[in-house]
């Protein structure tokens, strides 16, 4: 068995762990990060959803319940965590637009206008109304994108479909990468002599070069493009992730992919190290704080057996409904489901209460009462929290 | 306006053998269906074909028919009865006087039985536990109901009988106090069929007494439901049964690719508003986890109840009424069939037939029981091959069903329902519970042009608020967590709750 020491470790490559990993290694902080394989939030829109239960995000925080833990990130850490994040994926060339501001809507794949504030700039364009004039591109036998859903509530739409052999988003994001596919694509789209304001794709406009494809498109057509995101595998979500990735190796992060922990070493009130297995041998990895950001049910963090909820890498004390029945309300489009409080309560500096560890900080969709969908925050508060929770544990390391 | 002999009201197990028996005696029928075909009590039980073993201490004449059914159905659908055997397992503490009584009712009845040390129980199924005392072996068998109801059809449909699925009687004709029709709604379109005939069968299971209503009559039924969990494995290849008397949780019955496990027993009014309740889901996990540990630990992808309709009698306790069936004569045209299960289904037609042809003096012997069920061949099981062989363009992942064989199906059938092909091609049945594909195999539906865009819309919300009340009862575990992504995909990436606000 093989020690190695750090710092900081961080548990989840999720938006609240990369983030907290890669501020922690920019303060010059040994860091690592431990992941037990790729983020489920790679299966997201890639937009930023700070809290989309209002026009403006800083006033959906303020009207969010007293309990709810974006109350424990102050709004010059929130603001100073996106900025930076946006400065950070302008600089890897997967620039976002959007501002704390304002909301903005980004048109699903079913023709509804989600909510969001940050967005990738593939989907700049996004219309903001029913009304404007789109014409919208799909991929013969594509299983993931039906534009039905779409024309059924966009009153100005039409489309027309392209067959480019395969009928997965991965395929079809692969063949974009190619830039003789996208020379035959660009003279077949000029061809069908589109005459709506905008054009919109479902999100498979490759996976490194979606600026520049999108850029070649836009200027051959002479109109705005935009993405419109699909079901998983996500492509925008995939993107993100990948350069928040490379982004936290550059600043010097040291990351062990698909290295799930399997226990821990404590001594004291201090958690000195997690073990985890790779390959079949094990491995403890020492360091003198730890970052949890492993996510809910989805990302693995919690786990809900039949009788109760349990956080799955340090067991600390969960926050749930008590009684099974309540986890789920009995309309499913209701938005208010028990089972999105669940998570771990923690106190100003992040720290788990009632857990009786001192070095371990918590952050992003595992923290309780976060309720991702009904309030609205997604990526955007997993990387505030994640910014608070790193500048809490370098506090305590000082 | 349809002129025909026979009109079947009720597309169960039982109304569908009615429309082969008929078909074979050359008698022009019509059956009507509300749902689906075995949307009632035959879609919602274990798909059990029992060997009578389950009622030999308490019923022996329903045991009996069991048996001789049993025996019948294994010979004439041969393709569609998966004849897994089953065992009777007695765990410490089981009444030792109970397994002699069984075993000799089950002499007496002509059921055979071996007794088998737990040694050589466990080397026929692994994961039964270890501590049983011993098992007792039975000719249990495991069928798909919803196959078997369309492979009756399918003899109706080639003699020329008519059927109308998705209609609901609304109305039953009259004349002169006779029955003389029934008049049906579509329930795509609203439009009105009506259609005649000189005699009605009432076949509807637990809303019997809700049609016979309709014609002013009355059918006496005390309701009683039984909820039933589905795991996504297959825990056993033979059925398991707990030797006792009846009881929850007692049954355990391997099918195509999953195991089901129940049931419960509670009396209810309402058939159409039945909902399964948490306790129940613990009570049959914790009961069929004695019989097979691993069931503790299995995924449960699906909860749901049907109703067992049963014909009423003064006995409290609904499981102690007898599961015998009874043909009554409304005396105005109108007969209703009531009572019986699943593994009777074939003789209560001939018997419901038989009294037709009675009344009507005619003369041609019953032969349900002698041909093969038709169209076997193309509806058999799970034949994993026949769906490798067309691995391009998956819809289902999860039951491996390609976009083609979605295709072929809505060509068939011209359905506009997505339950329809779910029924058909196991779309949808995986532990995601159609969660990824129904999405996928409605856009299809549009891409065809049997839906328009706003109908896909629709349907897909239903679908969604249906499919959750079959899972909310089983969230935990990695179920759960496949649902919240489900959740998130539909509520976080679709932002589906918005499309509440404009129709």
């Amino acid at each position: 068995m093989s020690v190695i020491e750090y710092d900081v470790i961080v548990i989840g490559a999720g938006a609240a762990g990369l983030t907290a990993a890669a501020w922690l290694a920019e303060q010059k902080l040994r860091v690592a990060l431990v992941t037990a394989g790729e983020p489920t939030a790679c299966l997201s829109t890639g937009c930023i959803d700070v809290c989309s239960r209002s026009d403006q995000p800083l006033h959906g925080i303020a009207g969010l319940p007293d309990e709810h833990p974006f109350h424990r990130v102050s709004p010059e850490t929130l603001k100073q965590a996106l900025e930076d994040f946006r400065r950070m994926m302008a600089d890897m060339d997967m620039p976002y637009e959007g501002t704390l501001e304002e909301n903005r809507l980004v048109l699903s794949a079913i023709g509804t206008f989600k909510t969001t504030c940050l967005v990738p700039a593939t989907m700049h364009a996004s219309p903001q109304s029913d009304e404007e004039k789109i014409h919208l591109i799909t991929f013969t036998g594509l299983k993931d994108f039906y534009p039905g859903y779409l024309l059924s509530r966009l009153r100005n739409a039409s489309f027309s479909s392209y067959d480019a052999g395969v009928s997965t988003t991965m395929g079809i994001a692969a063949h974009f990468e190619d830039r003789a596919f996208l020379e035959t694509f660009l003279l077949w789209l000029e061809r069908q002599n589109i005459r709506e304001d905008k054009i919109a794709f479902p999100a498979v406009l490759g996976l490194e070069s979606s600026s520049f494809v999108l850029n070649q498109i836009e200027s051959r057509l002479e109109r705005p493009v935009f993405e419109i995101p699909t079901l998983p595998p996500s492509m925008p979500g995939r993107r993100l992730f990948n350069v928040m990735k490379d982004h936290l190796r550059r600043r010097g992060g040291v990351i062990y992919w698909n290295w799930p922990v399997v226990g821990v070493e404590k001594s004291g009130r201090q958690i000195e190290a997690v073990t985890t297995e790779a390959q079949g041998r094990p491995n403890s990895l020492n360091a003198r704080a730890f970052i949890l950001a492993t996510g809910s049910f989805v990302g693995g963090g919690l786990y809900a057996n039949r009788d109760r909820i349990v956080e799955k890498v340090f067991n600390l004390p969960v926050f749930a409904p008590e009684n099974r029945d309540d986890w789920f309300e009995q309309d499913y489009f209701s938005m208010n489901h028990g089972i999105g409080q669940a998570g771990i309560p923690v106190d100003e500096a992040f720290c788990p209460q009632g857990s009786p560890w001192n070095n371990i900080f918590v952050c992003g969709s595992i923290l309780a009462r976060t309720e991702t969908l009904k309030n609205g925050c997604g990526h955007g508060f997993a990387i505030a929290t994640g910014r608070a929770a790193a500048r809490s544990c370098l506090e305590r390391l000082k | 306006m349809i002129k025909t002999d026979v009109i079947i009201i009720g597309g169960g197990a039982t109304g569908c053998g009615i429309a082969r028996d008929l078909a074979l005696r050359g008698i022009p029928h019509c059956l009507i269906e509300k749902g689906d075909f075995a949307a009632g009590a035959t879609g919602a039980c274990h798909g059990l074909l029992h060997s009578g073993g389950r009622y030999a201490v308490s019923d022996p004449i329903a045991a009996k028919e069991c048996f001789d059914e049993n025996m019948i159905l294994r010979r004439i659908g041969e393709k569609c009865v998966e004849r897994t055997g089953g065992l009777f397992v007695r765990l410490p503490g089981d009444s030792k006087l109970f397994r002699e009584r069984f075993l000799r009712s089950c002499d007496d009845i002509g059921i055979p039985t071996e007794i088998l040390s737990s040694t050589k129980a466990l080397e026929l199924v692994p994961n039964l536990n270890p501590e049983i005392e011993e098992a007792i072996r039975v000719p249990d068998c495991s069928i798909d109901p919803f196959r078997l109801c369309l492979l009756n059809m399918k003899t109706s449909q080639m003699k020329g009988g008519l059927s109308f699925i998705r209609h609901r009687v609304t109305e039953i004709v009259q004349s002169h106090g006779r029955c003389i029709g029934v008049k049906a709604t579509d329930a795509a379109t609203g439009e009105v069929k009506e259609i005649h005939g000189n005699i009605l069968v009432n076949a509807s299971g637990a809303w019997a007494d809700l049609v016979a209503r309709l014609a002013g009559c009355e059918v006496p039924l005390t309701l009683s439901k039984g909820s039933l969990v589905i795991t996504n494995h297959r825990l056993t290849d033979m059925v398991i049964n707990r030797l006792r008397p009846s009881s929850d949780g007692d049954i355990i019955v391997p099918n195509e690719a999953v195991c089901l496990a129940g049931t419960t027993s509670l009396a209810v009014e309402d058939p159409d508003a039945l909902s399964t309740q948490s306790a129940e889901v613990d009570a049959i996990i914790s009961e069929a986890g004695r019989m097979i540990p691993h069931f503790n630990r299995a995924r449960i992808i699906r909860a749901f109840s049907g109703v067992r309709p049963l014909l009423r009698s003064q006995k409290m306790d609904s499981r102690e009424i007898s599961r015998g069936f009874q043909i009554i004569d409304h005396q105005n045209g109108l007969y209703s069939i009531v009572g019986g299960k699943l593994t009777t289904f074939r003789l209560m037609a001939e018997k419901m037939v038989d009294t037709i042809m009675n009344a009507f003096n005619l003369k041609h012997d019953c032969e349900t029981a002698d041909q093969p069920l038709d169209g076997q061949e193309e509806l058999s099981g799970y034949p994993l091959s026949k769906r490798l062989a067309n691995m391009k363009n998956i819809l289902c992942e999860c039951e491996l069903v390609s976009r083609g064989s979605v295709e072929k199906i809505i060509q068939e059938t011209g359905t506009r329902h997505v339950g329809d092909i779910s029924h058909r091609t196991r779309l949808g049945m995986g532990p995601c519970q159609g969660g990824f594909c129904t999405f996928r195999a409605l856009g299809v539906m549009h891409d065809m042009e049997v839906l328009t865009a706003q109908q896909s819309m629709q349907s897909l919300r239903e679908f969604l608020q249906r499919r959750f009340r079959g899972i909310r009862y089983a969230l935990w575990g990695d179920q759960l967590r496949e649902e919240q992504l489900v959740e998130y995909i539909y509520l976080g990436i679709l932002a589906m709750e918005k499309t509440r606000e404009r129709h």
